[in-house]
C-alpha cells in the first residue's frame, strides 16, 4: 500500500522553482516525485539542476508572464510533459519596490499584470485539463502582507516599506485561490495558498542583521523562517494527506499574524 | 524512492486524548501508521482495547492509559507514567470532547458540565503537557476543533431531521481556536508549537446522518461531499511532524472548502 504522502508516481510543475523558496521545494520534489518541471528566469533552472545534481527535474526558461502568449505555450508544454498532478505556482511574486508616495499608476498596474492575470490563465488552463482526470492539487503563494499590513517601523531608510502593490496583489492571490477552489472542487481539483511569513533570503540574513532581528521580534517563535521550512507545507498540500483541504490559506509565519 | 522523511512520526512519542469516537479511532490508525509511539489517553480503556490490540498485532505501537482530564492530578500522573515508560513526550493531540448539551433550552447545569471538560480540562491538559514539552526543549500540540468554532450554525441543514446543534460546542470550539493562539505565543520561545485542526462534517458509515442532511451538506462544501474520518489524520500528522517547524498558532480547516465560501 502506498503511503498517503507518496508522490512517487506524480509529475509536479514548479514555477519560480529556482528562487529562494522554490529551489528548496524543487530539490525535495526531485527526490520524491516521478518528474519535476521547473520554470524560472533564463538560465536559473538549468543552473539549479546542474549545481544540485537533480535527476528528475526538467529545467525550463519559458516565459510564463505574458497572459496573451501563455495559452499556446502551455498547450505545447502539456503535449511534451503531460498533464501535471500538481502545480506549485511561486511566480505570483511581483513588486514595484516603490514608496507609496512615488508609485506611478503604470508601476502599480504592472505588478497586477505580472502577478495576477498570467496566474489566472495558468491555473485555468491546467485545471481544465486536470478536471478531466478528476484529481489535482494547485498551490498558489500569497504572503503575510496579503493578510496584514507591514509594520513601517521595521523598515529603516533607505529601505522602503514593503510596497502597497505587492500586498494588494497577494491579497488578490488568496481570493483567486478560494474562487478557483470553489469552481474546480466538484471536479476533484484542489486549490490552496501557502502564506509565508518572514523568509528573508540568505544574503539578507547575512547583510542586514538588524532588519532580521526586527523581523524576528514580530514572530512568536523568535526567529525568521528558513527556505527548507516551506517544503513540508508544500508536500502536505500536494499529497492525499490533504485530500479534504481546499480553498485554504496555510499560514507558515512563525506566528507573525496571530497577535 | 523515499517519501519525505519529515511527514512521519518515527521515534516520536505522541499522546492522543480521546480515541473512542469515529474521528478518534481514525486518528489512532493514522498516527500509528505514521510510525508514532502512540499513547491513547481515555476514560474508557475497554472501548479501546480491541483497536489497540489490532494495531499492536500489525506491528504498530499503541498503548492505552486511563486518564481523567478534569483532574490535574490525573494529568500529571499520566505525564509521569509516559515519561517513565517512553522517556519523552514529543506531541499531544487534544481530541477529547464532551457533549452534554442537546439543545438551546437545556438546563444550565449541562452548560457547566460542558465547561468542566471542554474548557477547564482542555486548558489543564495543554498546560501540563505544554510545560512538560517546554522543559524538555520543544514539542507540538495539535488541538481538534471544528468548523463550528469558526462559523455559526446553518439551521437549514437540519430541517426535518432529528439532528440538532448545541450552543456549548460553538463556544468551546471557538475558544479552543483562540486559546491555541494564546498558547502558541506563550510557548513559542520554548519551541513548543501549538496549532488547531478544524474538521468539517464527518460522514458516519456506522450510523449515517439523515439522508436529507447529507444531501444538503454535500452542497455546502467545495468538494461536494462530507469528510471521511480517515482524511483528518494527514493534517494532524503534518502539524505534529518536523515538516511544519515554522507553523504555530495556525488553524487548519479540513472542511472541503466549507469555510472558504
Amino acid at each position: 500500500m502506498k503511503r498517503w504522502y507518496s508522490l512517487e508516481e506524480k509529475t509536479i510543475w514548479v514555477t519560480g522553482g529556482a528562487g529562494y523558496l522554490g529551489s528548496a521545494i524543487t530539490a525535495e520534489l526531485d527526490q520524491v516525485c516521478k518528474k519535476v518541471v521547473c520554470f524560472d528566469l533564463p538560465g536559473k533552472s538549468e543552473a539549479l539542476v546542474r549545481d544540485l545534481g537533480l535527476k528528475r527535474t526538467v529545467p525550463l526558461s519559458t516565459d510564463i508572464n505574458n497572459a496573451k502568449t501563455l495559452p499556446a505555450i502551455l498547450e505545447g508544454l502539456l503535449t511534451e510533459h503531460g498533464v501535471p498532478d500538481g502545480v506549485v505556482h511561486l511566480v505570483t511574486a511581483s513588486s514595484s519596490g516603490k514608496r507609496l508616495e512615488e508609485l506611478s499608476p503604470d508601476e502599480f498596474q504592472r505588478t497586477f499584470d505580472l502577478a495576477l492575470t498570467p496566474s489566472f490563465i495558468l491555473c485555468r488552463t491546467l485545471a481544465e485539463r486536470m478536471k478531466v482526470r478528476g484529481t489535482g492539487s494547485v498551490i498558489l503563494f500569497s504572503s503575510m502582507y496579503g493578510v496584514v499590513a507591514p509594520d513601517k517601523s521595521i523598515y529603516h531608510a533607505p529601505m522602503a516599506p514593503n510596497p502597497i502593490d505587492y500586498g494588494a496583489s497577494k491579497a488578490a492571490t488568496l481570493q483567486m485561490a478560494r474562487y478557483l477552489a470553489m469552481h474546480y472542487g466538484p471536479s476533484g481539483v484542489r486549490f490552496n495558498c501557502i502564506t509565508p511569513g518572514p523568509f528573508p533570503n540568505k544574503a539578507v540574513q547575512r547583510d542586514h542583521p538588524s532588519f532580521v532581528q526586527d523581523l524576528t521580534r514580530r514572530t512568536v517563535l523568535h526567529r525568521v523562517g528558513q527556505n527548507e521550512e516551506i517544503v513540508g507545507p508544500t508536500l502536505f498540500l500536494l499529497t492525499d494527506g490533504a485530500s479534504f483541504v481546499t480553498g485554504h490559506s496555510l499560514v507558515v509565519d512563525g506566528g507573525w499574524t496571530i497577535w | 524512492m523515499t517519501a519525505h522523511p519529515g511527514i512521519c512520526l518515527t521515534d516520536k512519542v505522541i499522546i492522543q486524548f480521546g480515541g473512542t469516537g469515529l474521528l478518534g479511532r481514525a486518528l489512532v490508525k493514522s498516527l500509528a501508521s505514521a510510525q508514532a509511539t502512540l499513547v491513547v489517553a481515555s476514560r474508557n480503556r475497554a472501548a479501546l482495547q480491541s483497536l489497540a490490540d489490532a494495531e499492536s498485532a500489525g506491528g504498530r505501537k499503541v498503548f492505552i492509559e486511563e486518564t481523567d482530564i478534569s483532574s490535574e492530578a490525573s494529568l500529571s500522573s499520566l505525564r509521569d507514567r509516559v515519561l517513565a515508560q517512553h522517556g519523552r513526550i514529543d506531541g499531544i493531540v487534544f481530541n477529547a470532547v464532551s457533549r452534554p448539551m442537546g439543545s438551546m433550552n437545556d438546563d444550565l447545569k449541562k452548560w457547566r458540565d460542558s465547561m468542566e471538560t471542554n474548557a477547564t480540562g482542555f486548558f489543564a491538559t495543554c498546560r501540563v503537557f505544554g510545560d512538560a514539552m517546554a522543559k524538555q526543549g520543544g514539542g507540538s500540540i495539535v488541538n481538534i476543533a471544528s468548523i463550528y468554532g469558526m462559523v455559526g450554525s446553518n439551521l437549514s441543514l437540519y430541517e426535518g431531521t432529528n439532528m440538532g446543534v448545541a450552543p456549548d460546542y460553538f463556544f468551546n470550539k471557538g475558544g479552543m481556536i483562540n486559546l491555541t493562539r494564546y498558547l502558541a505565543s506563550h510557548y513559542g520561545a520554548q519551541k513548543v508549537r501549538v496549532n488547531v485542526v478544524s474538521p468539517g462534517g464527518i460522514y458516519n458509515p456506522d450510523t449515517p446522518q439523515a439522508a436529507e442532511f447529507i444531501t444538503r451538506y454535500n452542497k455546502i462544501t467545495m468538494l461536494g461531499r462530507m469528510c471521511d474520518a480517515s482524511e483528518v489524520g494527514g493534517a494532524v500528522i503534518f502539524l505534529l511532524s518536523d515538516s511544519s517547524t515554522y507553523i504555530t498558532g495556525t488553524n487548519l480547516p479540513v472542511d472541503g472548502g466549507h469555510t472558504a465560501k
